[in-house]
């Protein structure tokens, strides 16, 4: 593919006099047309990103580059990207149809041409009819909706959504997920969509980057960021993990809680010090004889579709299991698991090396 | 973001209106205060202003402030207070405001005949065997016009620090084991200070330098330093001693403030729901 | 809780009495034949009638209202400018010394803005009369509006400047279909507050007018220092009218706008 990326960072860094540096010399690309979120904790840098590409901040050094063009100077309200805001910063004294038009009427847009594009806008938000409303009169998820009218209708390149779903209740948050990600499609625009909720990254993206302490630590599609965490912070932050330290004896052979297991991970010298992480669902009950791990059960907690038990090994290691099945707490259980769920994790490892080192073993590997 | 030039365009109207009519004049009050009537140099001001003549006076004014504060409070407090139980209570504080609106002269004009030789209080005395007393004129009748006067501006701090105040904190002493006077006492008048003081404020350093009705009410005496500045600067025409006393009155006026300068505790910010 | 109490209503209503009585008072001597405020004679619109005969009179209505509405246009340009400037201002020292310079004026007693603006006018060398006094209304009414327009400036969210400049506003379309919008209400209320400081002002205006320009006030003090007119009752019969009209149309604006504006929900 020989398509311009839309948007490229080079060497992007943003600091705040000497001592506070939010991103740390930051380089990627985003294609057009897909949904990309920027995950990662508070403070991580990953509103900066937005910030810079919507035009409120200039970059302290780097490049940021449109469509091939740098834009490092250009002000915001000559850039072809749309926000929409975490409170969703609706003019007050506006009702919803002059909220959505404002952009068009500072283009000086015809006026049966803004009728027309403000009722599309609305449509595709399924708020058709409600542009005679006041703000003040409509709920957080409407409000939600003619923001994201608001930003469609000036037909941006780009549309850059600022943890927008935070400020609603769990229910309307997965269902706004749902419109968000079907909304993208339709459109088919580069969605950019920040958040500290890894359920929500997860469930819309094409493309996760996961951020921290002003830096990308990975990014690629959802399952291979949940798959093939690259350190403990991604899998500590992308949903729950047993970690526990290890040594990789050699090829698909590795040593953690006190014995030998057979898994598929290589490419790392022999007898190097590792992590192991196997997700809570990769964790199956068994009795004792049979279970790989033999572990006492702590607590269990009825999830709803699935049974969480907090259990230990008798070197003291945690291992939390999503399970179906039921134990009594105090029984000693065992645990079962494909040499697939073990994923190993070099201490340190960069991007670049971890995806080449990945490659290097897939091709021979479980097929993809 | 708005451009440097735009920001530097808002500023030049209010830091030119801050120089001319902030700045300067209490600059030229200062200067003038050092100049005698014959336009020379001289401290002579202030050291008339430490003789016997203006301590007393300035002693008068400040107790005349004192009362007519303390009244003011008195009656504010209560009608604050009881004005946010009542069911319409912004209409009826609107009410409290109304005669705060009609101009202050009209108001005073109507002292002179309400409390005149032949007016509606003398009557009530002559009907209940008082007989007639020379009201106008006396210390009584400027007390009692100041505290109308005030009244309303006392009451309009007050009364919004009581609105602000969350009702669940009322309940949470009672709950606590409180009766209604301690709970007025510990919980409601603490977090309504910052009302008092803004009450306080607007009333104490205006009281100082009351002339208006000092002349009408009170007669022609000189009793506050507010009259004293008229007096000086529009009857003998000696600005410098006007000046002077000018000088003093601002000096109080930053000591009062700094007495009743509000501090951002809990009270205020708590339940603040509208 | 209890409600209001009986002890409590009757001491409110004590309240409400003094505050009115003297006003009633006023307006019921204004219809005196008598031509005094002790003994009521019979009803009678002379004094009424004499106001509007009174073309001094009416020629120092007309110059007050005239003060009022130039001084309060002016100084609420002036202090929405004031107020833009201390938002916008970086630097925090420099700001809150703005902000007490402002207040200076607001804690001043009249005495003292009335005899430092006579010694600023004289050593400008400006004539006492219409300007000073205008401009002197003016300068004693911009930190009112700036302190009205100040808190809806602040509670105003960075985000609506910052969205207006995504959806393509430059710095002008910002401020005249953003922000001046949004302070609207506070605008209107440092105006109105302007109106009422500069109707009210008698002493600021007592030592800065000259001969020949006179405010409502500065009359009534002179007539009220000669003795009693009744005229002066009539005038305060209309007066009383007006600015109950006034209030009323305000606390109607305000309600209204309370709910346009602030966004309160039923």
């Amino acid at each position: 593919m020989t398509k311009q990326p839309i948007i490229r960072f080079d060497g992007v860094s943003k600091r705040y006099g000497d001592d506070a540096t939010i991103l740390d010399d930051i380089s990627f690309e985003m294609e057009r047309g897909k949904f990309y979120t920027l995950l990662g904790p508070s403070g991580c840098g990953k509103t900066t990103i937005l910030r810079l590409i919507a035009g409120f901040i200039e970059p302290t050094a780097g490049q940021i580059l449109f469509d091939g063009k740098n834009i490092n100077d250009v002000p915001p309200n000559e850039r072809q990207v749309n926000t929409v805001f975490q409170d969703y910063a609706l003019f007050p004294h506006l009702n919803v149809f002059e909220n959505v038009a404002f952009g068009l009427r500072i283009k000086k847009v015809k006026g049966p041409e803004v009728k027309r594009r403000v009722e599309e806008a609305l449509r595709f938000v399924n708020l058709e009819g409600y542009g005679g409303r006041e703000i003040s009169e409509m709920s957080g998820g409407q409000r939600q909706r003619v923001a994201i009218a608001r930003a469609i209708v000036n037909d941006p390149e780009v549309i850059l959504l600022d943890e927008p779903l935070s400020a609603l209740d769990l229910k309307l948050r997965t269902e706004m997920q749902y419109e968000l990600r079907e909304l993208q499609q339709r459109l088919g625009k580069t969605f950019i969509f920040v958040t500290h909720d890894q359920e929500e990254a997860l469930a819309m993206s094409d493309e996760i980057f996961v951020m921290n302490a002003g830096q990308i630590i990975q990014s690629g599609t959802p399952i291979d960021i949940y798959d093939e965490p690259i350190s403990r912070f991604v899998a500590d932050f992308i949903g729950e993990s047993n970690i526990v330290d290890g040594v990789m004896i050699r090829d698909q052979l590795v040593l953690f809680a006190g014995k030998e297991f057979e898994c598929v991970d290589a490419g790392l010298d022999p007898n190097e010090k590792i992590e192991v992480v196997i997700r809570p669902e990769d964790l199956e009950i068994t009795s004792p004889e049979k279970g790989k791990l033999v572990v006492t059960v702590d607590t269990q907690l009825f999830r709803g579709v699935h049974y969480e038990l907090s259990t230990y090994d008798k070197d003291g290691n945690e291992w939390l299991v999503h399970s179906t099945k039921k134990a009594q707490v105090g029984d000693e259980i065992g645990l079962d698991f494909d040499p697939e769920a073990i994923h190993v994790m070099r201490l340190n490892e960069s991007e670049e090396d971890f995806d080449r080192r990945l490659e290097s073993y897939e091709v021979t590997g479980h097929a993809e | 973001m708005q451009s440097k030039s735009a920001r530097a365009l808002y500023l030049i109207p209010y830091g030119a209106w801050i120089l001319l009519f902030v700045v300067a004049p209490i600059a030229l009050v200062g200067y003038y205060s050092l100049f005698d009537l014959h336009g020379s140099f001289t401290f002579g001001n202030y050291r008339n202003f430490f003789s016997s003549i203006y301590l007393r006076l300035t002693l008068s004014s400040f107790w005349y402030a004192f009362l007519i504060t303390l009244f003011s409070l008195l009656i504010a407090y209560p009608t604050a207070y009881y004005l946010t139980k009542t069911k319409h209570k912004q209409l009826w504080l609107l009410l409290i405001i109304i005669p705060s609106w009609i101009n202050l002269l009209l108001k005073t004009y109507a002292f002179i005949g309400i409390f005149g030789q032949y007016g509606p209080i003398n009557a009530l005395f002559a009907a209940i065997g008082i007989g007639n007393k020379q009201i106008l004129f006396t210390d009584f009748s400027f007390i009692f016009v100041s505290v109308y006067i005030f009244i309303p501006f006392m009451i309009l701090p007050i009364f919004n620090a009581i609105d602000r105040l969350n009702p669940a904190l009322i309940d949470a002493s009672r709950d606590l084991g409180a009766n209604s006077w301690t709970t007025f006492r510990r919980v409601i008048l603490p977090l309504t200070m910052n009302g008092v003081k803004s009450g306080i404020q607007v009333t104490f350093i205006p009281a100082l330098s009351l002339f208006m009705i000092t002349r009408l009410i009170a007669g022609n005496k000189v009793i506050t330093l507010g009259t004293a500045i008229e007096q000086q600067f529009l009857v003998t025409q000696n600005w410098g001693m006007g000046s002077t006393i000018a000088v003093f009155l601002i000096l109080f006026m930053f000591i009062i403030m700094l007495f009743t300068e509000q501090r951002e505790k809990g009270g205020t910010g708590n339940g603040r729901n509208r | 809780m209890a409600g209001t109490g009986k002890g409590q209503k009757l001491f409110l209503g004590l309240v409400f009495l003094i505050l009115y009585a003297p006003i009633f008072f006023l307006i019921f001597y204004s219809f005196n034949s008598g031509g005094t405020m002790t003994s009521f004679e019979s009803f009678t619109w002379e004094h009424y009638a004499a106001v509007f005969e009174d073309t001094r009179l009416i020629m120092i209505v007309f110059n007050t209202v005239i003060v009022a509405l130039l001084s309060s246009l002016l100084a609420t340009t002036i202090g929405v400018l004031g107020a833009l400037a201390i938002v916008y201002m970086k630097n925090r020292k420099l700001r809150s010394t703005l902000l007490s310079l402002n207040n200076v004026l607001i804690v001043s007693p009249d005495v003292i803005i009335g005899a430092s603006f006579l010694i600023l006018f004289t050593a400008l060398g400006v004539k006492l009369g219409f300007t000073s006094v205008l401009v002197s209304h003016v300068a004693f009414s911009v930190p009112i509006v700036v302190l009205m327009v100040l808190p809806k400036l602040l509670e105003m969210s960075n985000s609506l400047i910052d969205a207006a400049r995504d959806l393509g506003a430059s710095g002008k379309d910002v401020l005249t279909r953003v922000i001046i919008p949004y302070i609207k209400p506070g605008i209107f209320a440092g105006f109105f507050l302007a109106l009422t400081y500069s109707l009210d002002d008698f002493a600021v205006t007592f030592f800065v007018t000259g001969n020949g320009f006179s405010t409502l006030s500065v009359e009534i003090y002179s007539m009220a220092r000669a003795g009693i007119t009744l005229t002066i009752n009539a005038l305060s019969g209309l007066l009383f009218i007006v600015t109950v009209g006034l209030v009323l149309g305000y606390y109607a604006l305000n309600r209204r706008s309370k709910t346009l504006f602030t966004g309160v929900k039923r």
